[in-house]
């Protein structure tokens, strides 16, 4: 497949997380063609994870990591990909994610997605983070936005849209907000590290 | 009158009422510390050091909340 950008030959990219978010960004940054992505996910595919996340029905019981590499080497079978079935911690994440431009922050819960970014904000200074909040719920499109919070923080989301009783997660807002994380990525790439790093 | 700048807008503490440290403002302004990420004058403080981190007046502090889903 012709790379969208040959300026991405060179990219690193870290998911965090292989749920709603990061199967997503994920399957867009395979699409755009970076040099390497490394995976991270302690979890399985569940039936649940189906209505939004990009899995197959007869992937369910595979391990994450595994399910979600075959589905992206269906899509760029040359991608170097690397997989850690592994649940993250302040102490790992600096050496799982060694070496990349970009870490995505792709979790479910408020406490893990503070962790990361504060992780990749205090011990890894020459990585940028770009993380999720607010993605919950149906509708209200134009209210997920894209901020730059600090030089190597970018933050998506409405900033509310917590998971709750009534308001699931859908395939739709998640995409979205996925697709701006994507994006931004794609933009930092571009940007702010467009230069050979190995 | 002491000010902090939380977010980008001043807010005032009357005399002798400021936090005295950032999980004192966090209790404050009710949120869960577990889910925030802050910055101090443009320094990230790590959730560890919240309660061991002194507030004063002029300080401009960027409190970035997570809520749940993904």
């Amino acid at each position: 497949m012709t790379p969208v950008f040959f300026e991405l030959k060179n990219a690193v990219v870290g998911i965090a997380g292989l749920g709603g978010l990061g199967s997503n960004v994920a399957v867009a940054l395979t699409r755009l063609g970076p040099g390497r992505l490394i995976l991270a996910d302690f979890d399985g595919v569940e039936e649940s994870n189906l209505n939004r996340q990009q899995f197959f029905l007869d992937q369910v019981g595979m391990h994450k990591v595994d399910a979600l590499l075959a589905n992206l080497h269906r899509i760029r079978p040359r991608l170097d990909i690397i997989g850690h079935k592994i649940r993250l911690n302040p102490d790992n994440i600096p050496e799982i994610f060694a070496g990349c431009d970009v870490v995505a922050e792709c979790f479910d819960r408020s406490d893990q997605k503070q962790m990361l970014v504060e992780t990749v904000l205090t011990r890894m200074p020459e990585t940028f983070v770009v993380s999720v909040s607010g993605l919950a719920g149906y509708g209200r499109s134009n209210d997920i936005v894209t901020r730059r919070i600090s030089k190597r923080h970018i933050l998506v989301g409405d900033g509310e849209s917590g998971i709750g009783p009534g308001v699931p997660l859908t395939a739709a807002r998640v995409g979205i907000a996925a697709h701006h994380q994507a994006n931004a990525i794609l933009e930092i790439l571009m940007n702010e590290l467009n230069q050979p790093r190995f | 009158m002491a000010t902090l700048r939380i977010n980008g807008t001043d807010r005032e503490f009357p005399e002798n009422t400021l936090p005295a440290t950032l999980l004192d403002l966090l209790t404050i302004l009710q949120i869960d510390q577990a889910t925030v990420v802050a910055e101090i004058d443009g320094a990230i403080i790590e959730r560890k050091n919240f309660t061991a981190t002194p507030l004063h007046t002029g300080q401009s502090i960027e409190l970035v909340r997570f809520v749940g889903g993904g």
